[in-house]
């Protein structure tokens, strides 16, 4: 009798040890996913500003000027709703700026744009795979049914995170 | 938690874990030894875990765990360290360290990159190196490592191959950083004659069989037939005895093996060659060589294994045949012999694409996913004690 209570209480250690093995996994992956936001928002902040700062130099014609700056400035002010189509159209606008072999000139501001854009592409991969990560974890029923992912809210992925920047 | 601007200024305090021993040859050894160097050249601090036989040959910013032991592992024999002992220095490693991040090299074998991996917590990388299709048995063990890889906060593929492995096997993206070259090494310098105008050039562990020598020597009788005049010159470490005595008396004449061969000489040999021909068969990620051989202005001939179209940016950068086609290698080698003036076209188009492989670009794009990953300020620290501290302070932190 004793032996199977004592059974039982392994089994019941080694439960509870799993489900918070599991939480660690889920609490450092939300973490993950905190850190890696931060990362992208960062670095689509810096490719905003740069995208002022050729609207407003005589680097490029009025006409992309007034566009850049105006898709720029949306990007800015947009709430968390509206940021992801306000980048999208802010990345298509550069995606053409940058493709365009005309572009004459070779300032420096050109180059940081550029390398600007590879470190979001990165940021936007490493986002990504945290966050198909998070949501793969979080789909278990374990981590359904215990809860284990506490008040976390549930990582979402942004439209604009698919197109080419 | 925010971060307003990624600092590119900082100089970080670098870990790196190497899963094969030091002081033993391998590619994984020498892209960590250069990363490491590239990295503080750039001011940055960097401190390398590692086997190692001999602890006295080691440089000073490379940490010893002990020797590294042979085991059987995916087909070869892989020699790596874990067990107690070495898991007690990793997690000192990381303690005394006080580390911005840790890069881990090939952290999905058991090694010490995997043991590295469970106990830290913090910014980390890791950089993948090997698909070869044997891995799918190891891959297998996904699940278990899991916990370990996703860890990981940015992953590294070497290779558009070594990704597509990574998302098959272990379910998980990476960004496509290839292995690194110096190439101002293998561009500048002076060439030898002593193997004639149309030597032929093959370096590597010859006696694997998927590095295809055989099959270069096969194409190479198909070319003594025609009464083609050129010279093979093979260097890499081991036992040329089995080829020498598979040869034609007429192709035996014209063959040379090295040996294993400085960097310099292996340099001065590449720039040297009229033709540099890669006919392996299978189980490559990168390809390291074919972007040597183009910096030092070698034309290629290779087989069209995937690692090895990208690299030569799909036969723009040097000339493809299908893998394991003798008679399409002696035919494609036939060509090149003939045309100096398309030797010359790729000589030219094969040192401007090797660039994409020179360290100041490949160092920097590692670099920039450090400056990602760091741009938080969090350290490196071992993970256990962390996690009581976090349980008792409540599951499931409200991000």
């Amino acid at each position: 009798m004793s032996l199977l209570l004592f059974g039982l209480l392994i089994m019941m250690l080694l439960v509870v040890w799993y489900l918070s093995f599991t939480a660690t996994r889920l609490d450092r992956l939300h973490h993950r996913v905190e850190t890696s936001w931060a990362n992208l928002d960062a670095a689509l902040k810096t490719r905003s500003a740069l995208a002022l700062e050729i609207a407003r130099s005589n680097l490029v014609d009025p006409a992309t000027s007034m566009l850049l700056l105006a898709a720029a400035h949306v990007a800015v002010v947009a709430g968390q709703e509206e940021r992801g189509d306000a980048e999208g159209e802010l990345s298509e606008l550069l995606l053409s700026l940058l493709a365009e072999e005309a572009l004459e000139s070779d300032d420096e501001i050109f180059n940081e744009l550029k390398s600007a854009r590879d470190r979001l592409r990165v940021a936007i991969a490493l986002h990504l795979e945290a966050v198909t990560r998070t949501q793969a974890q979080r789909k278990r029923p374990l981590v359904r049914l215990f809860r284990l992912a506490g008040r976390a809210p549930l990582p979402v992925r942004y439209p604009f995170e698919d197109i080419e920047v | 938690m925010r971060v307003e601007e990624i600092d590119s200024q900082r100089r970080l305090n670098i870990g790196m874990v190497s899963p094969y021993g030091w002081d033993l040859p391998g590619g994984v050894q020498a892209h960590i030894n250069d990363l490491a160097l590239y990295c503080m050249a750039q001011g940055h601090q960097v401190s390398v875990l590692a086997p190692a036989v001999d602890e006295g040959s080691l440089p000073s910013w490379v940490q010893s765990v002990g020797r590294p032991i042979a085991i059987p592992y995916n087909g070869a024999v892989a020699r790596v360290t874990f067990g107690p002992v070495a898991n007690r220095r990793v997690r000192r490693w990381i303690q005394e360290g006080d580390f911005d991040l840790l890069h881990l090299h090939e952290p999905a074998i058991p090694s010490l990159s995997l043991l590295a991996c469970w106990a830290a917590e913090g910014p980390m990388v890791g950089t993948f190196h090997v698909s070869a299709p044997k891995q799918k048995a190891i891959y297998a063990v996904g699940p278990i490592l899991e916990p370990a890889i996703e860890k990981l906060h940015a992953r590294i593929a070497v290779s558009q191959t070594a990704r597509t492995t990574l998302t098959e096997h272990l379910d998980t993206d990476a960004v496509v950083i290839p292995n690194g070259i110096n190439h101002q090494a293998f561009s500048e310098g002076d060439a030898t004659d002593e193997f004639g105008r149309n030597a032929i050039g093959f370096i590597g562990r010859f006696e694997e069989s998927r590095k295809g020598l055989s099959i270069l020597l096969a194409a190479c009788e198909e070319l003594l037939k025609k009464r083609i005049d050129f010279q093979v010159v093979v260097a890499g470490p081991g036992d040329p005895t089995e080829f020498v005595e598979k040869c034609s008396d007429e192709l035996r004449t014209r063959l040379h093996f090295l040996g294993r061969v400085s960097d310099s000489r292996k340099q001065q040999l590449l720039r040297s060659v009229a033709v540099y021909v890669a006919p392996n068969t299978g189980g490559e990620s990168f390809g390291i060589i074919l972007a040597e051989a183009m910096a030092a202005g070698a034309p290629v001939i290779a087989s069209d294994l995937p690692a090895f179209v990208d690299v030569l940016d799909r036969g723009k950068a040097g000339v493809l045949y299908t893998s394991e086609e003798m008679s399409e290698l002696a035919a494609k080698i036939e060509e090149l012999l003939d045309d100096s003036e398309k030797r010359a076209e790729l000589s030219l188009a094969g040192k401007s694409r090797a660039q994409i492989y020179d360290w100041s670009v490949v160092g920097e794009s590692v670099l920039d996913i450090y400056r990602l990953i760091t741009a938080t300020g969090e350290k490196v620290r071992l993970g256990s004690e962390l996690r009581f501290s976090r349980m008792r302070s409540g599951l499931g932190r409200n991000g």
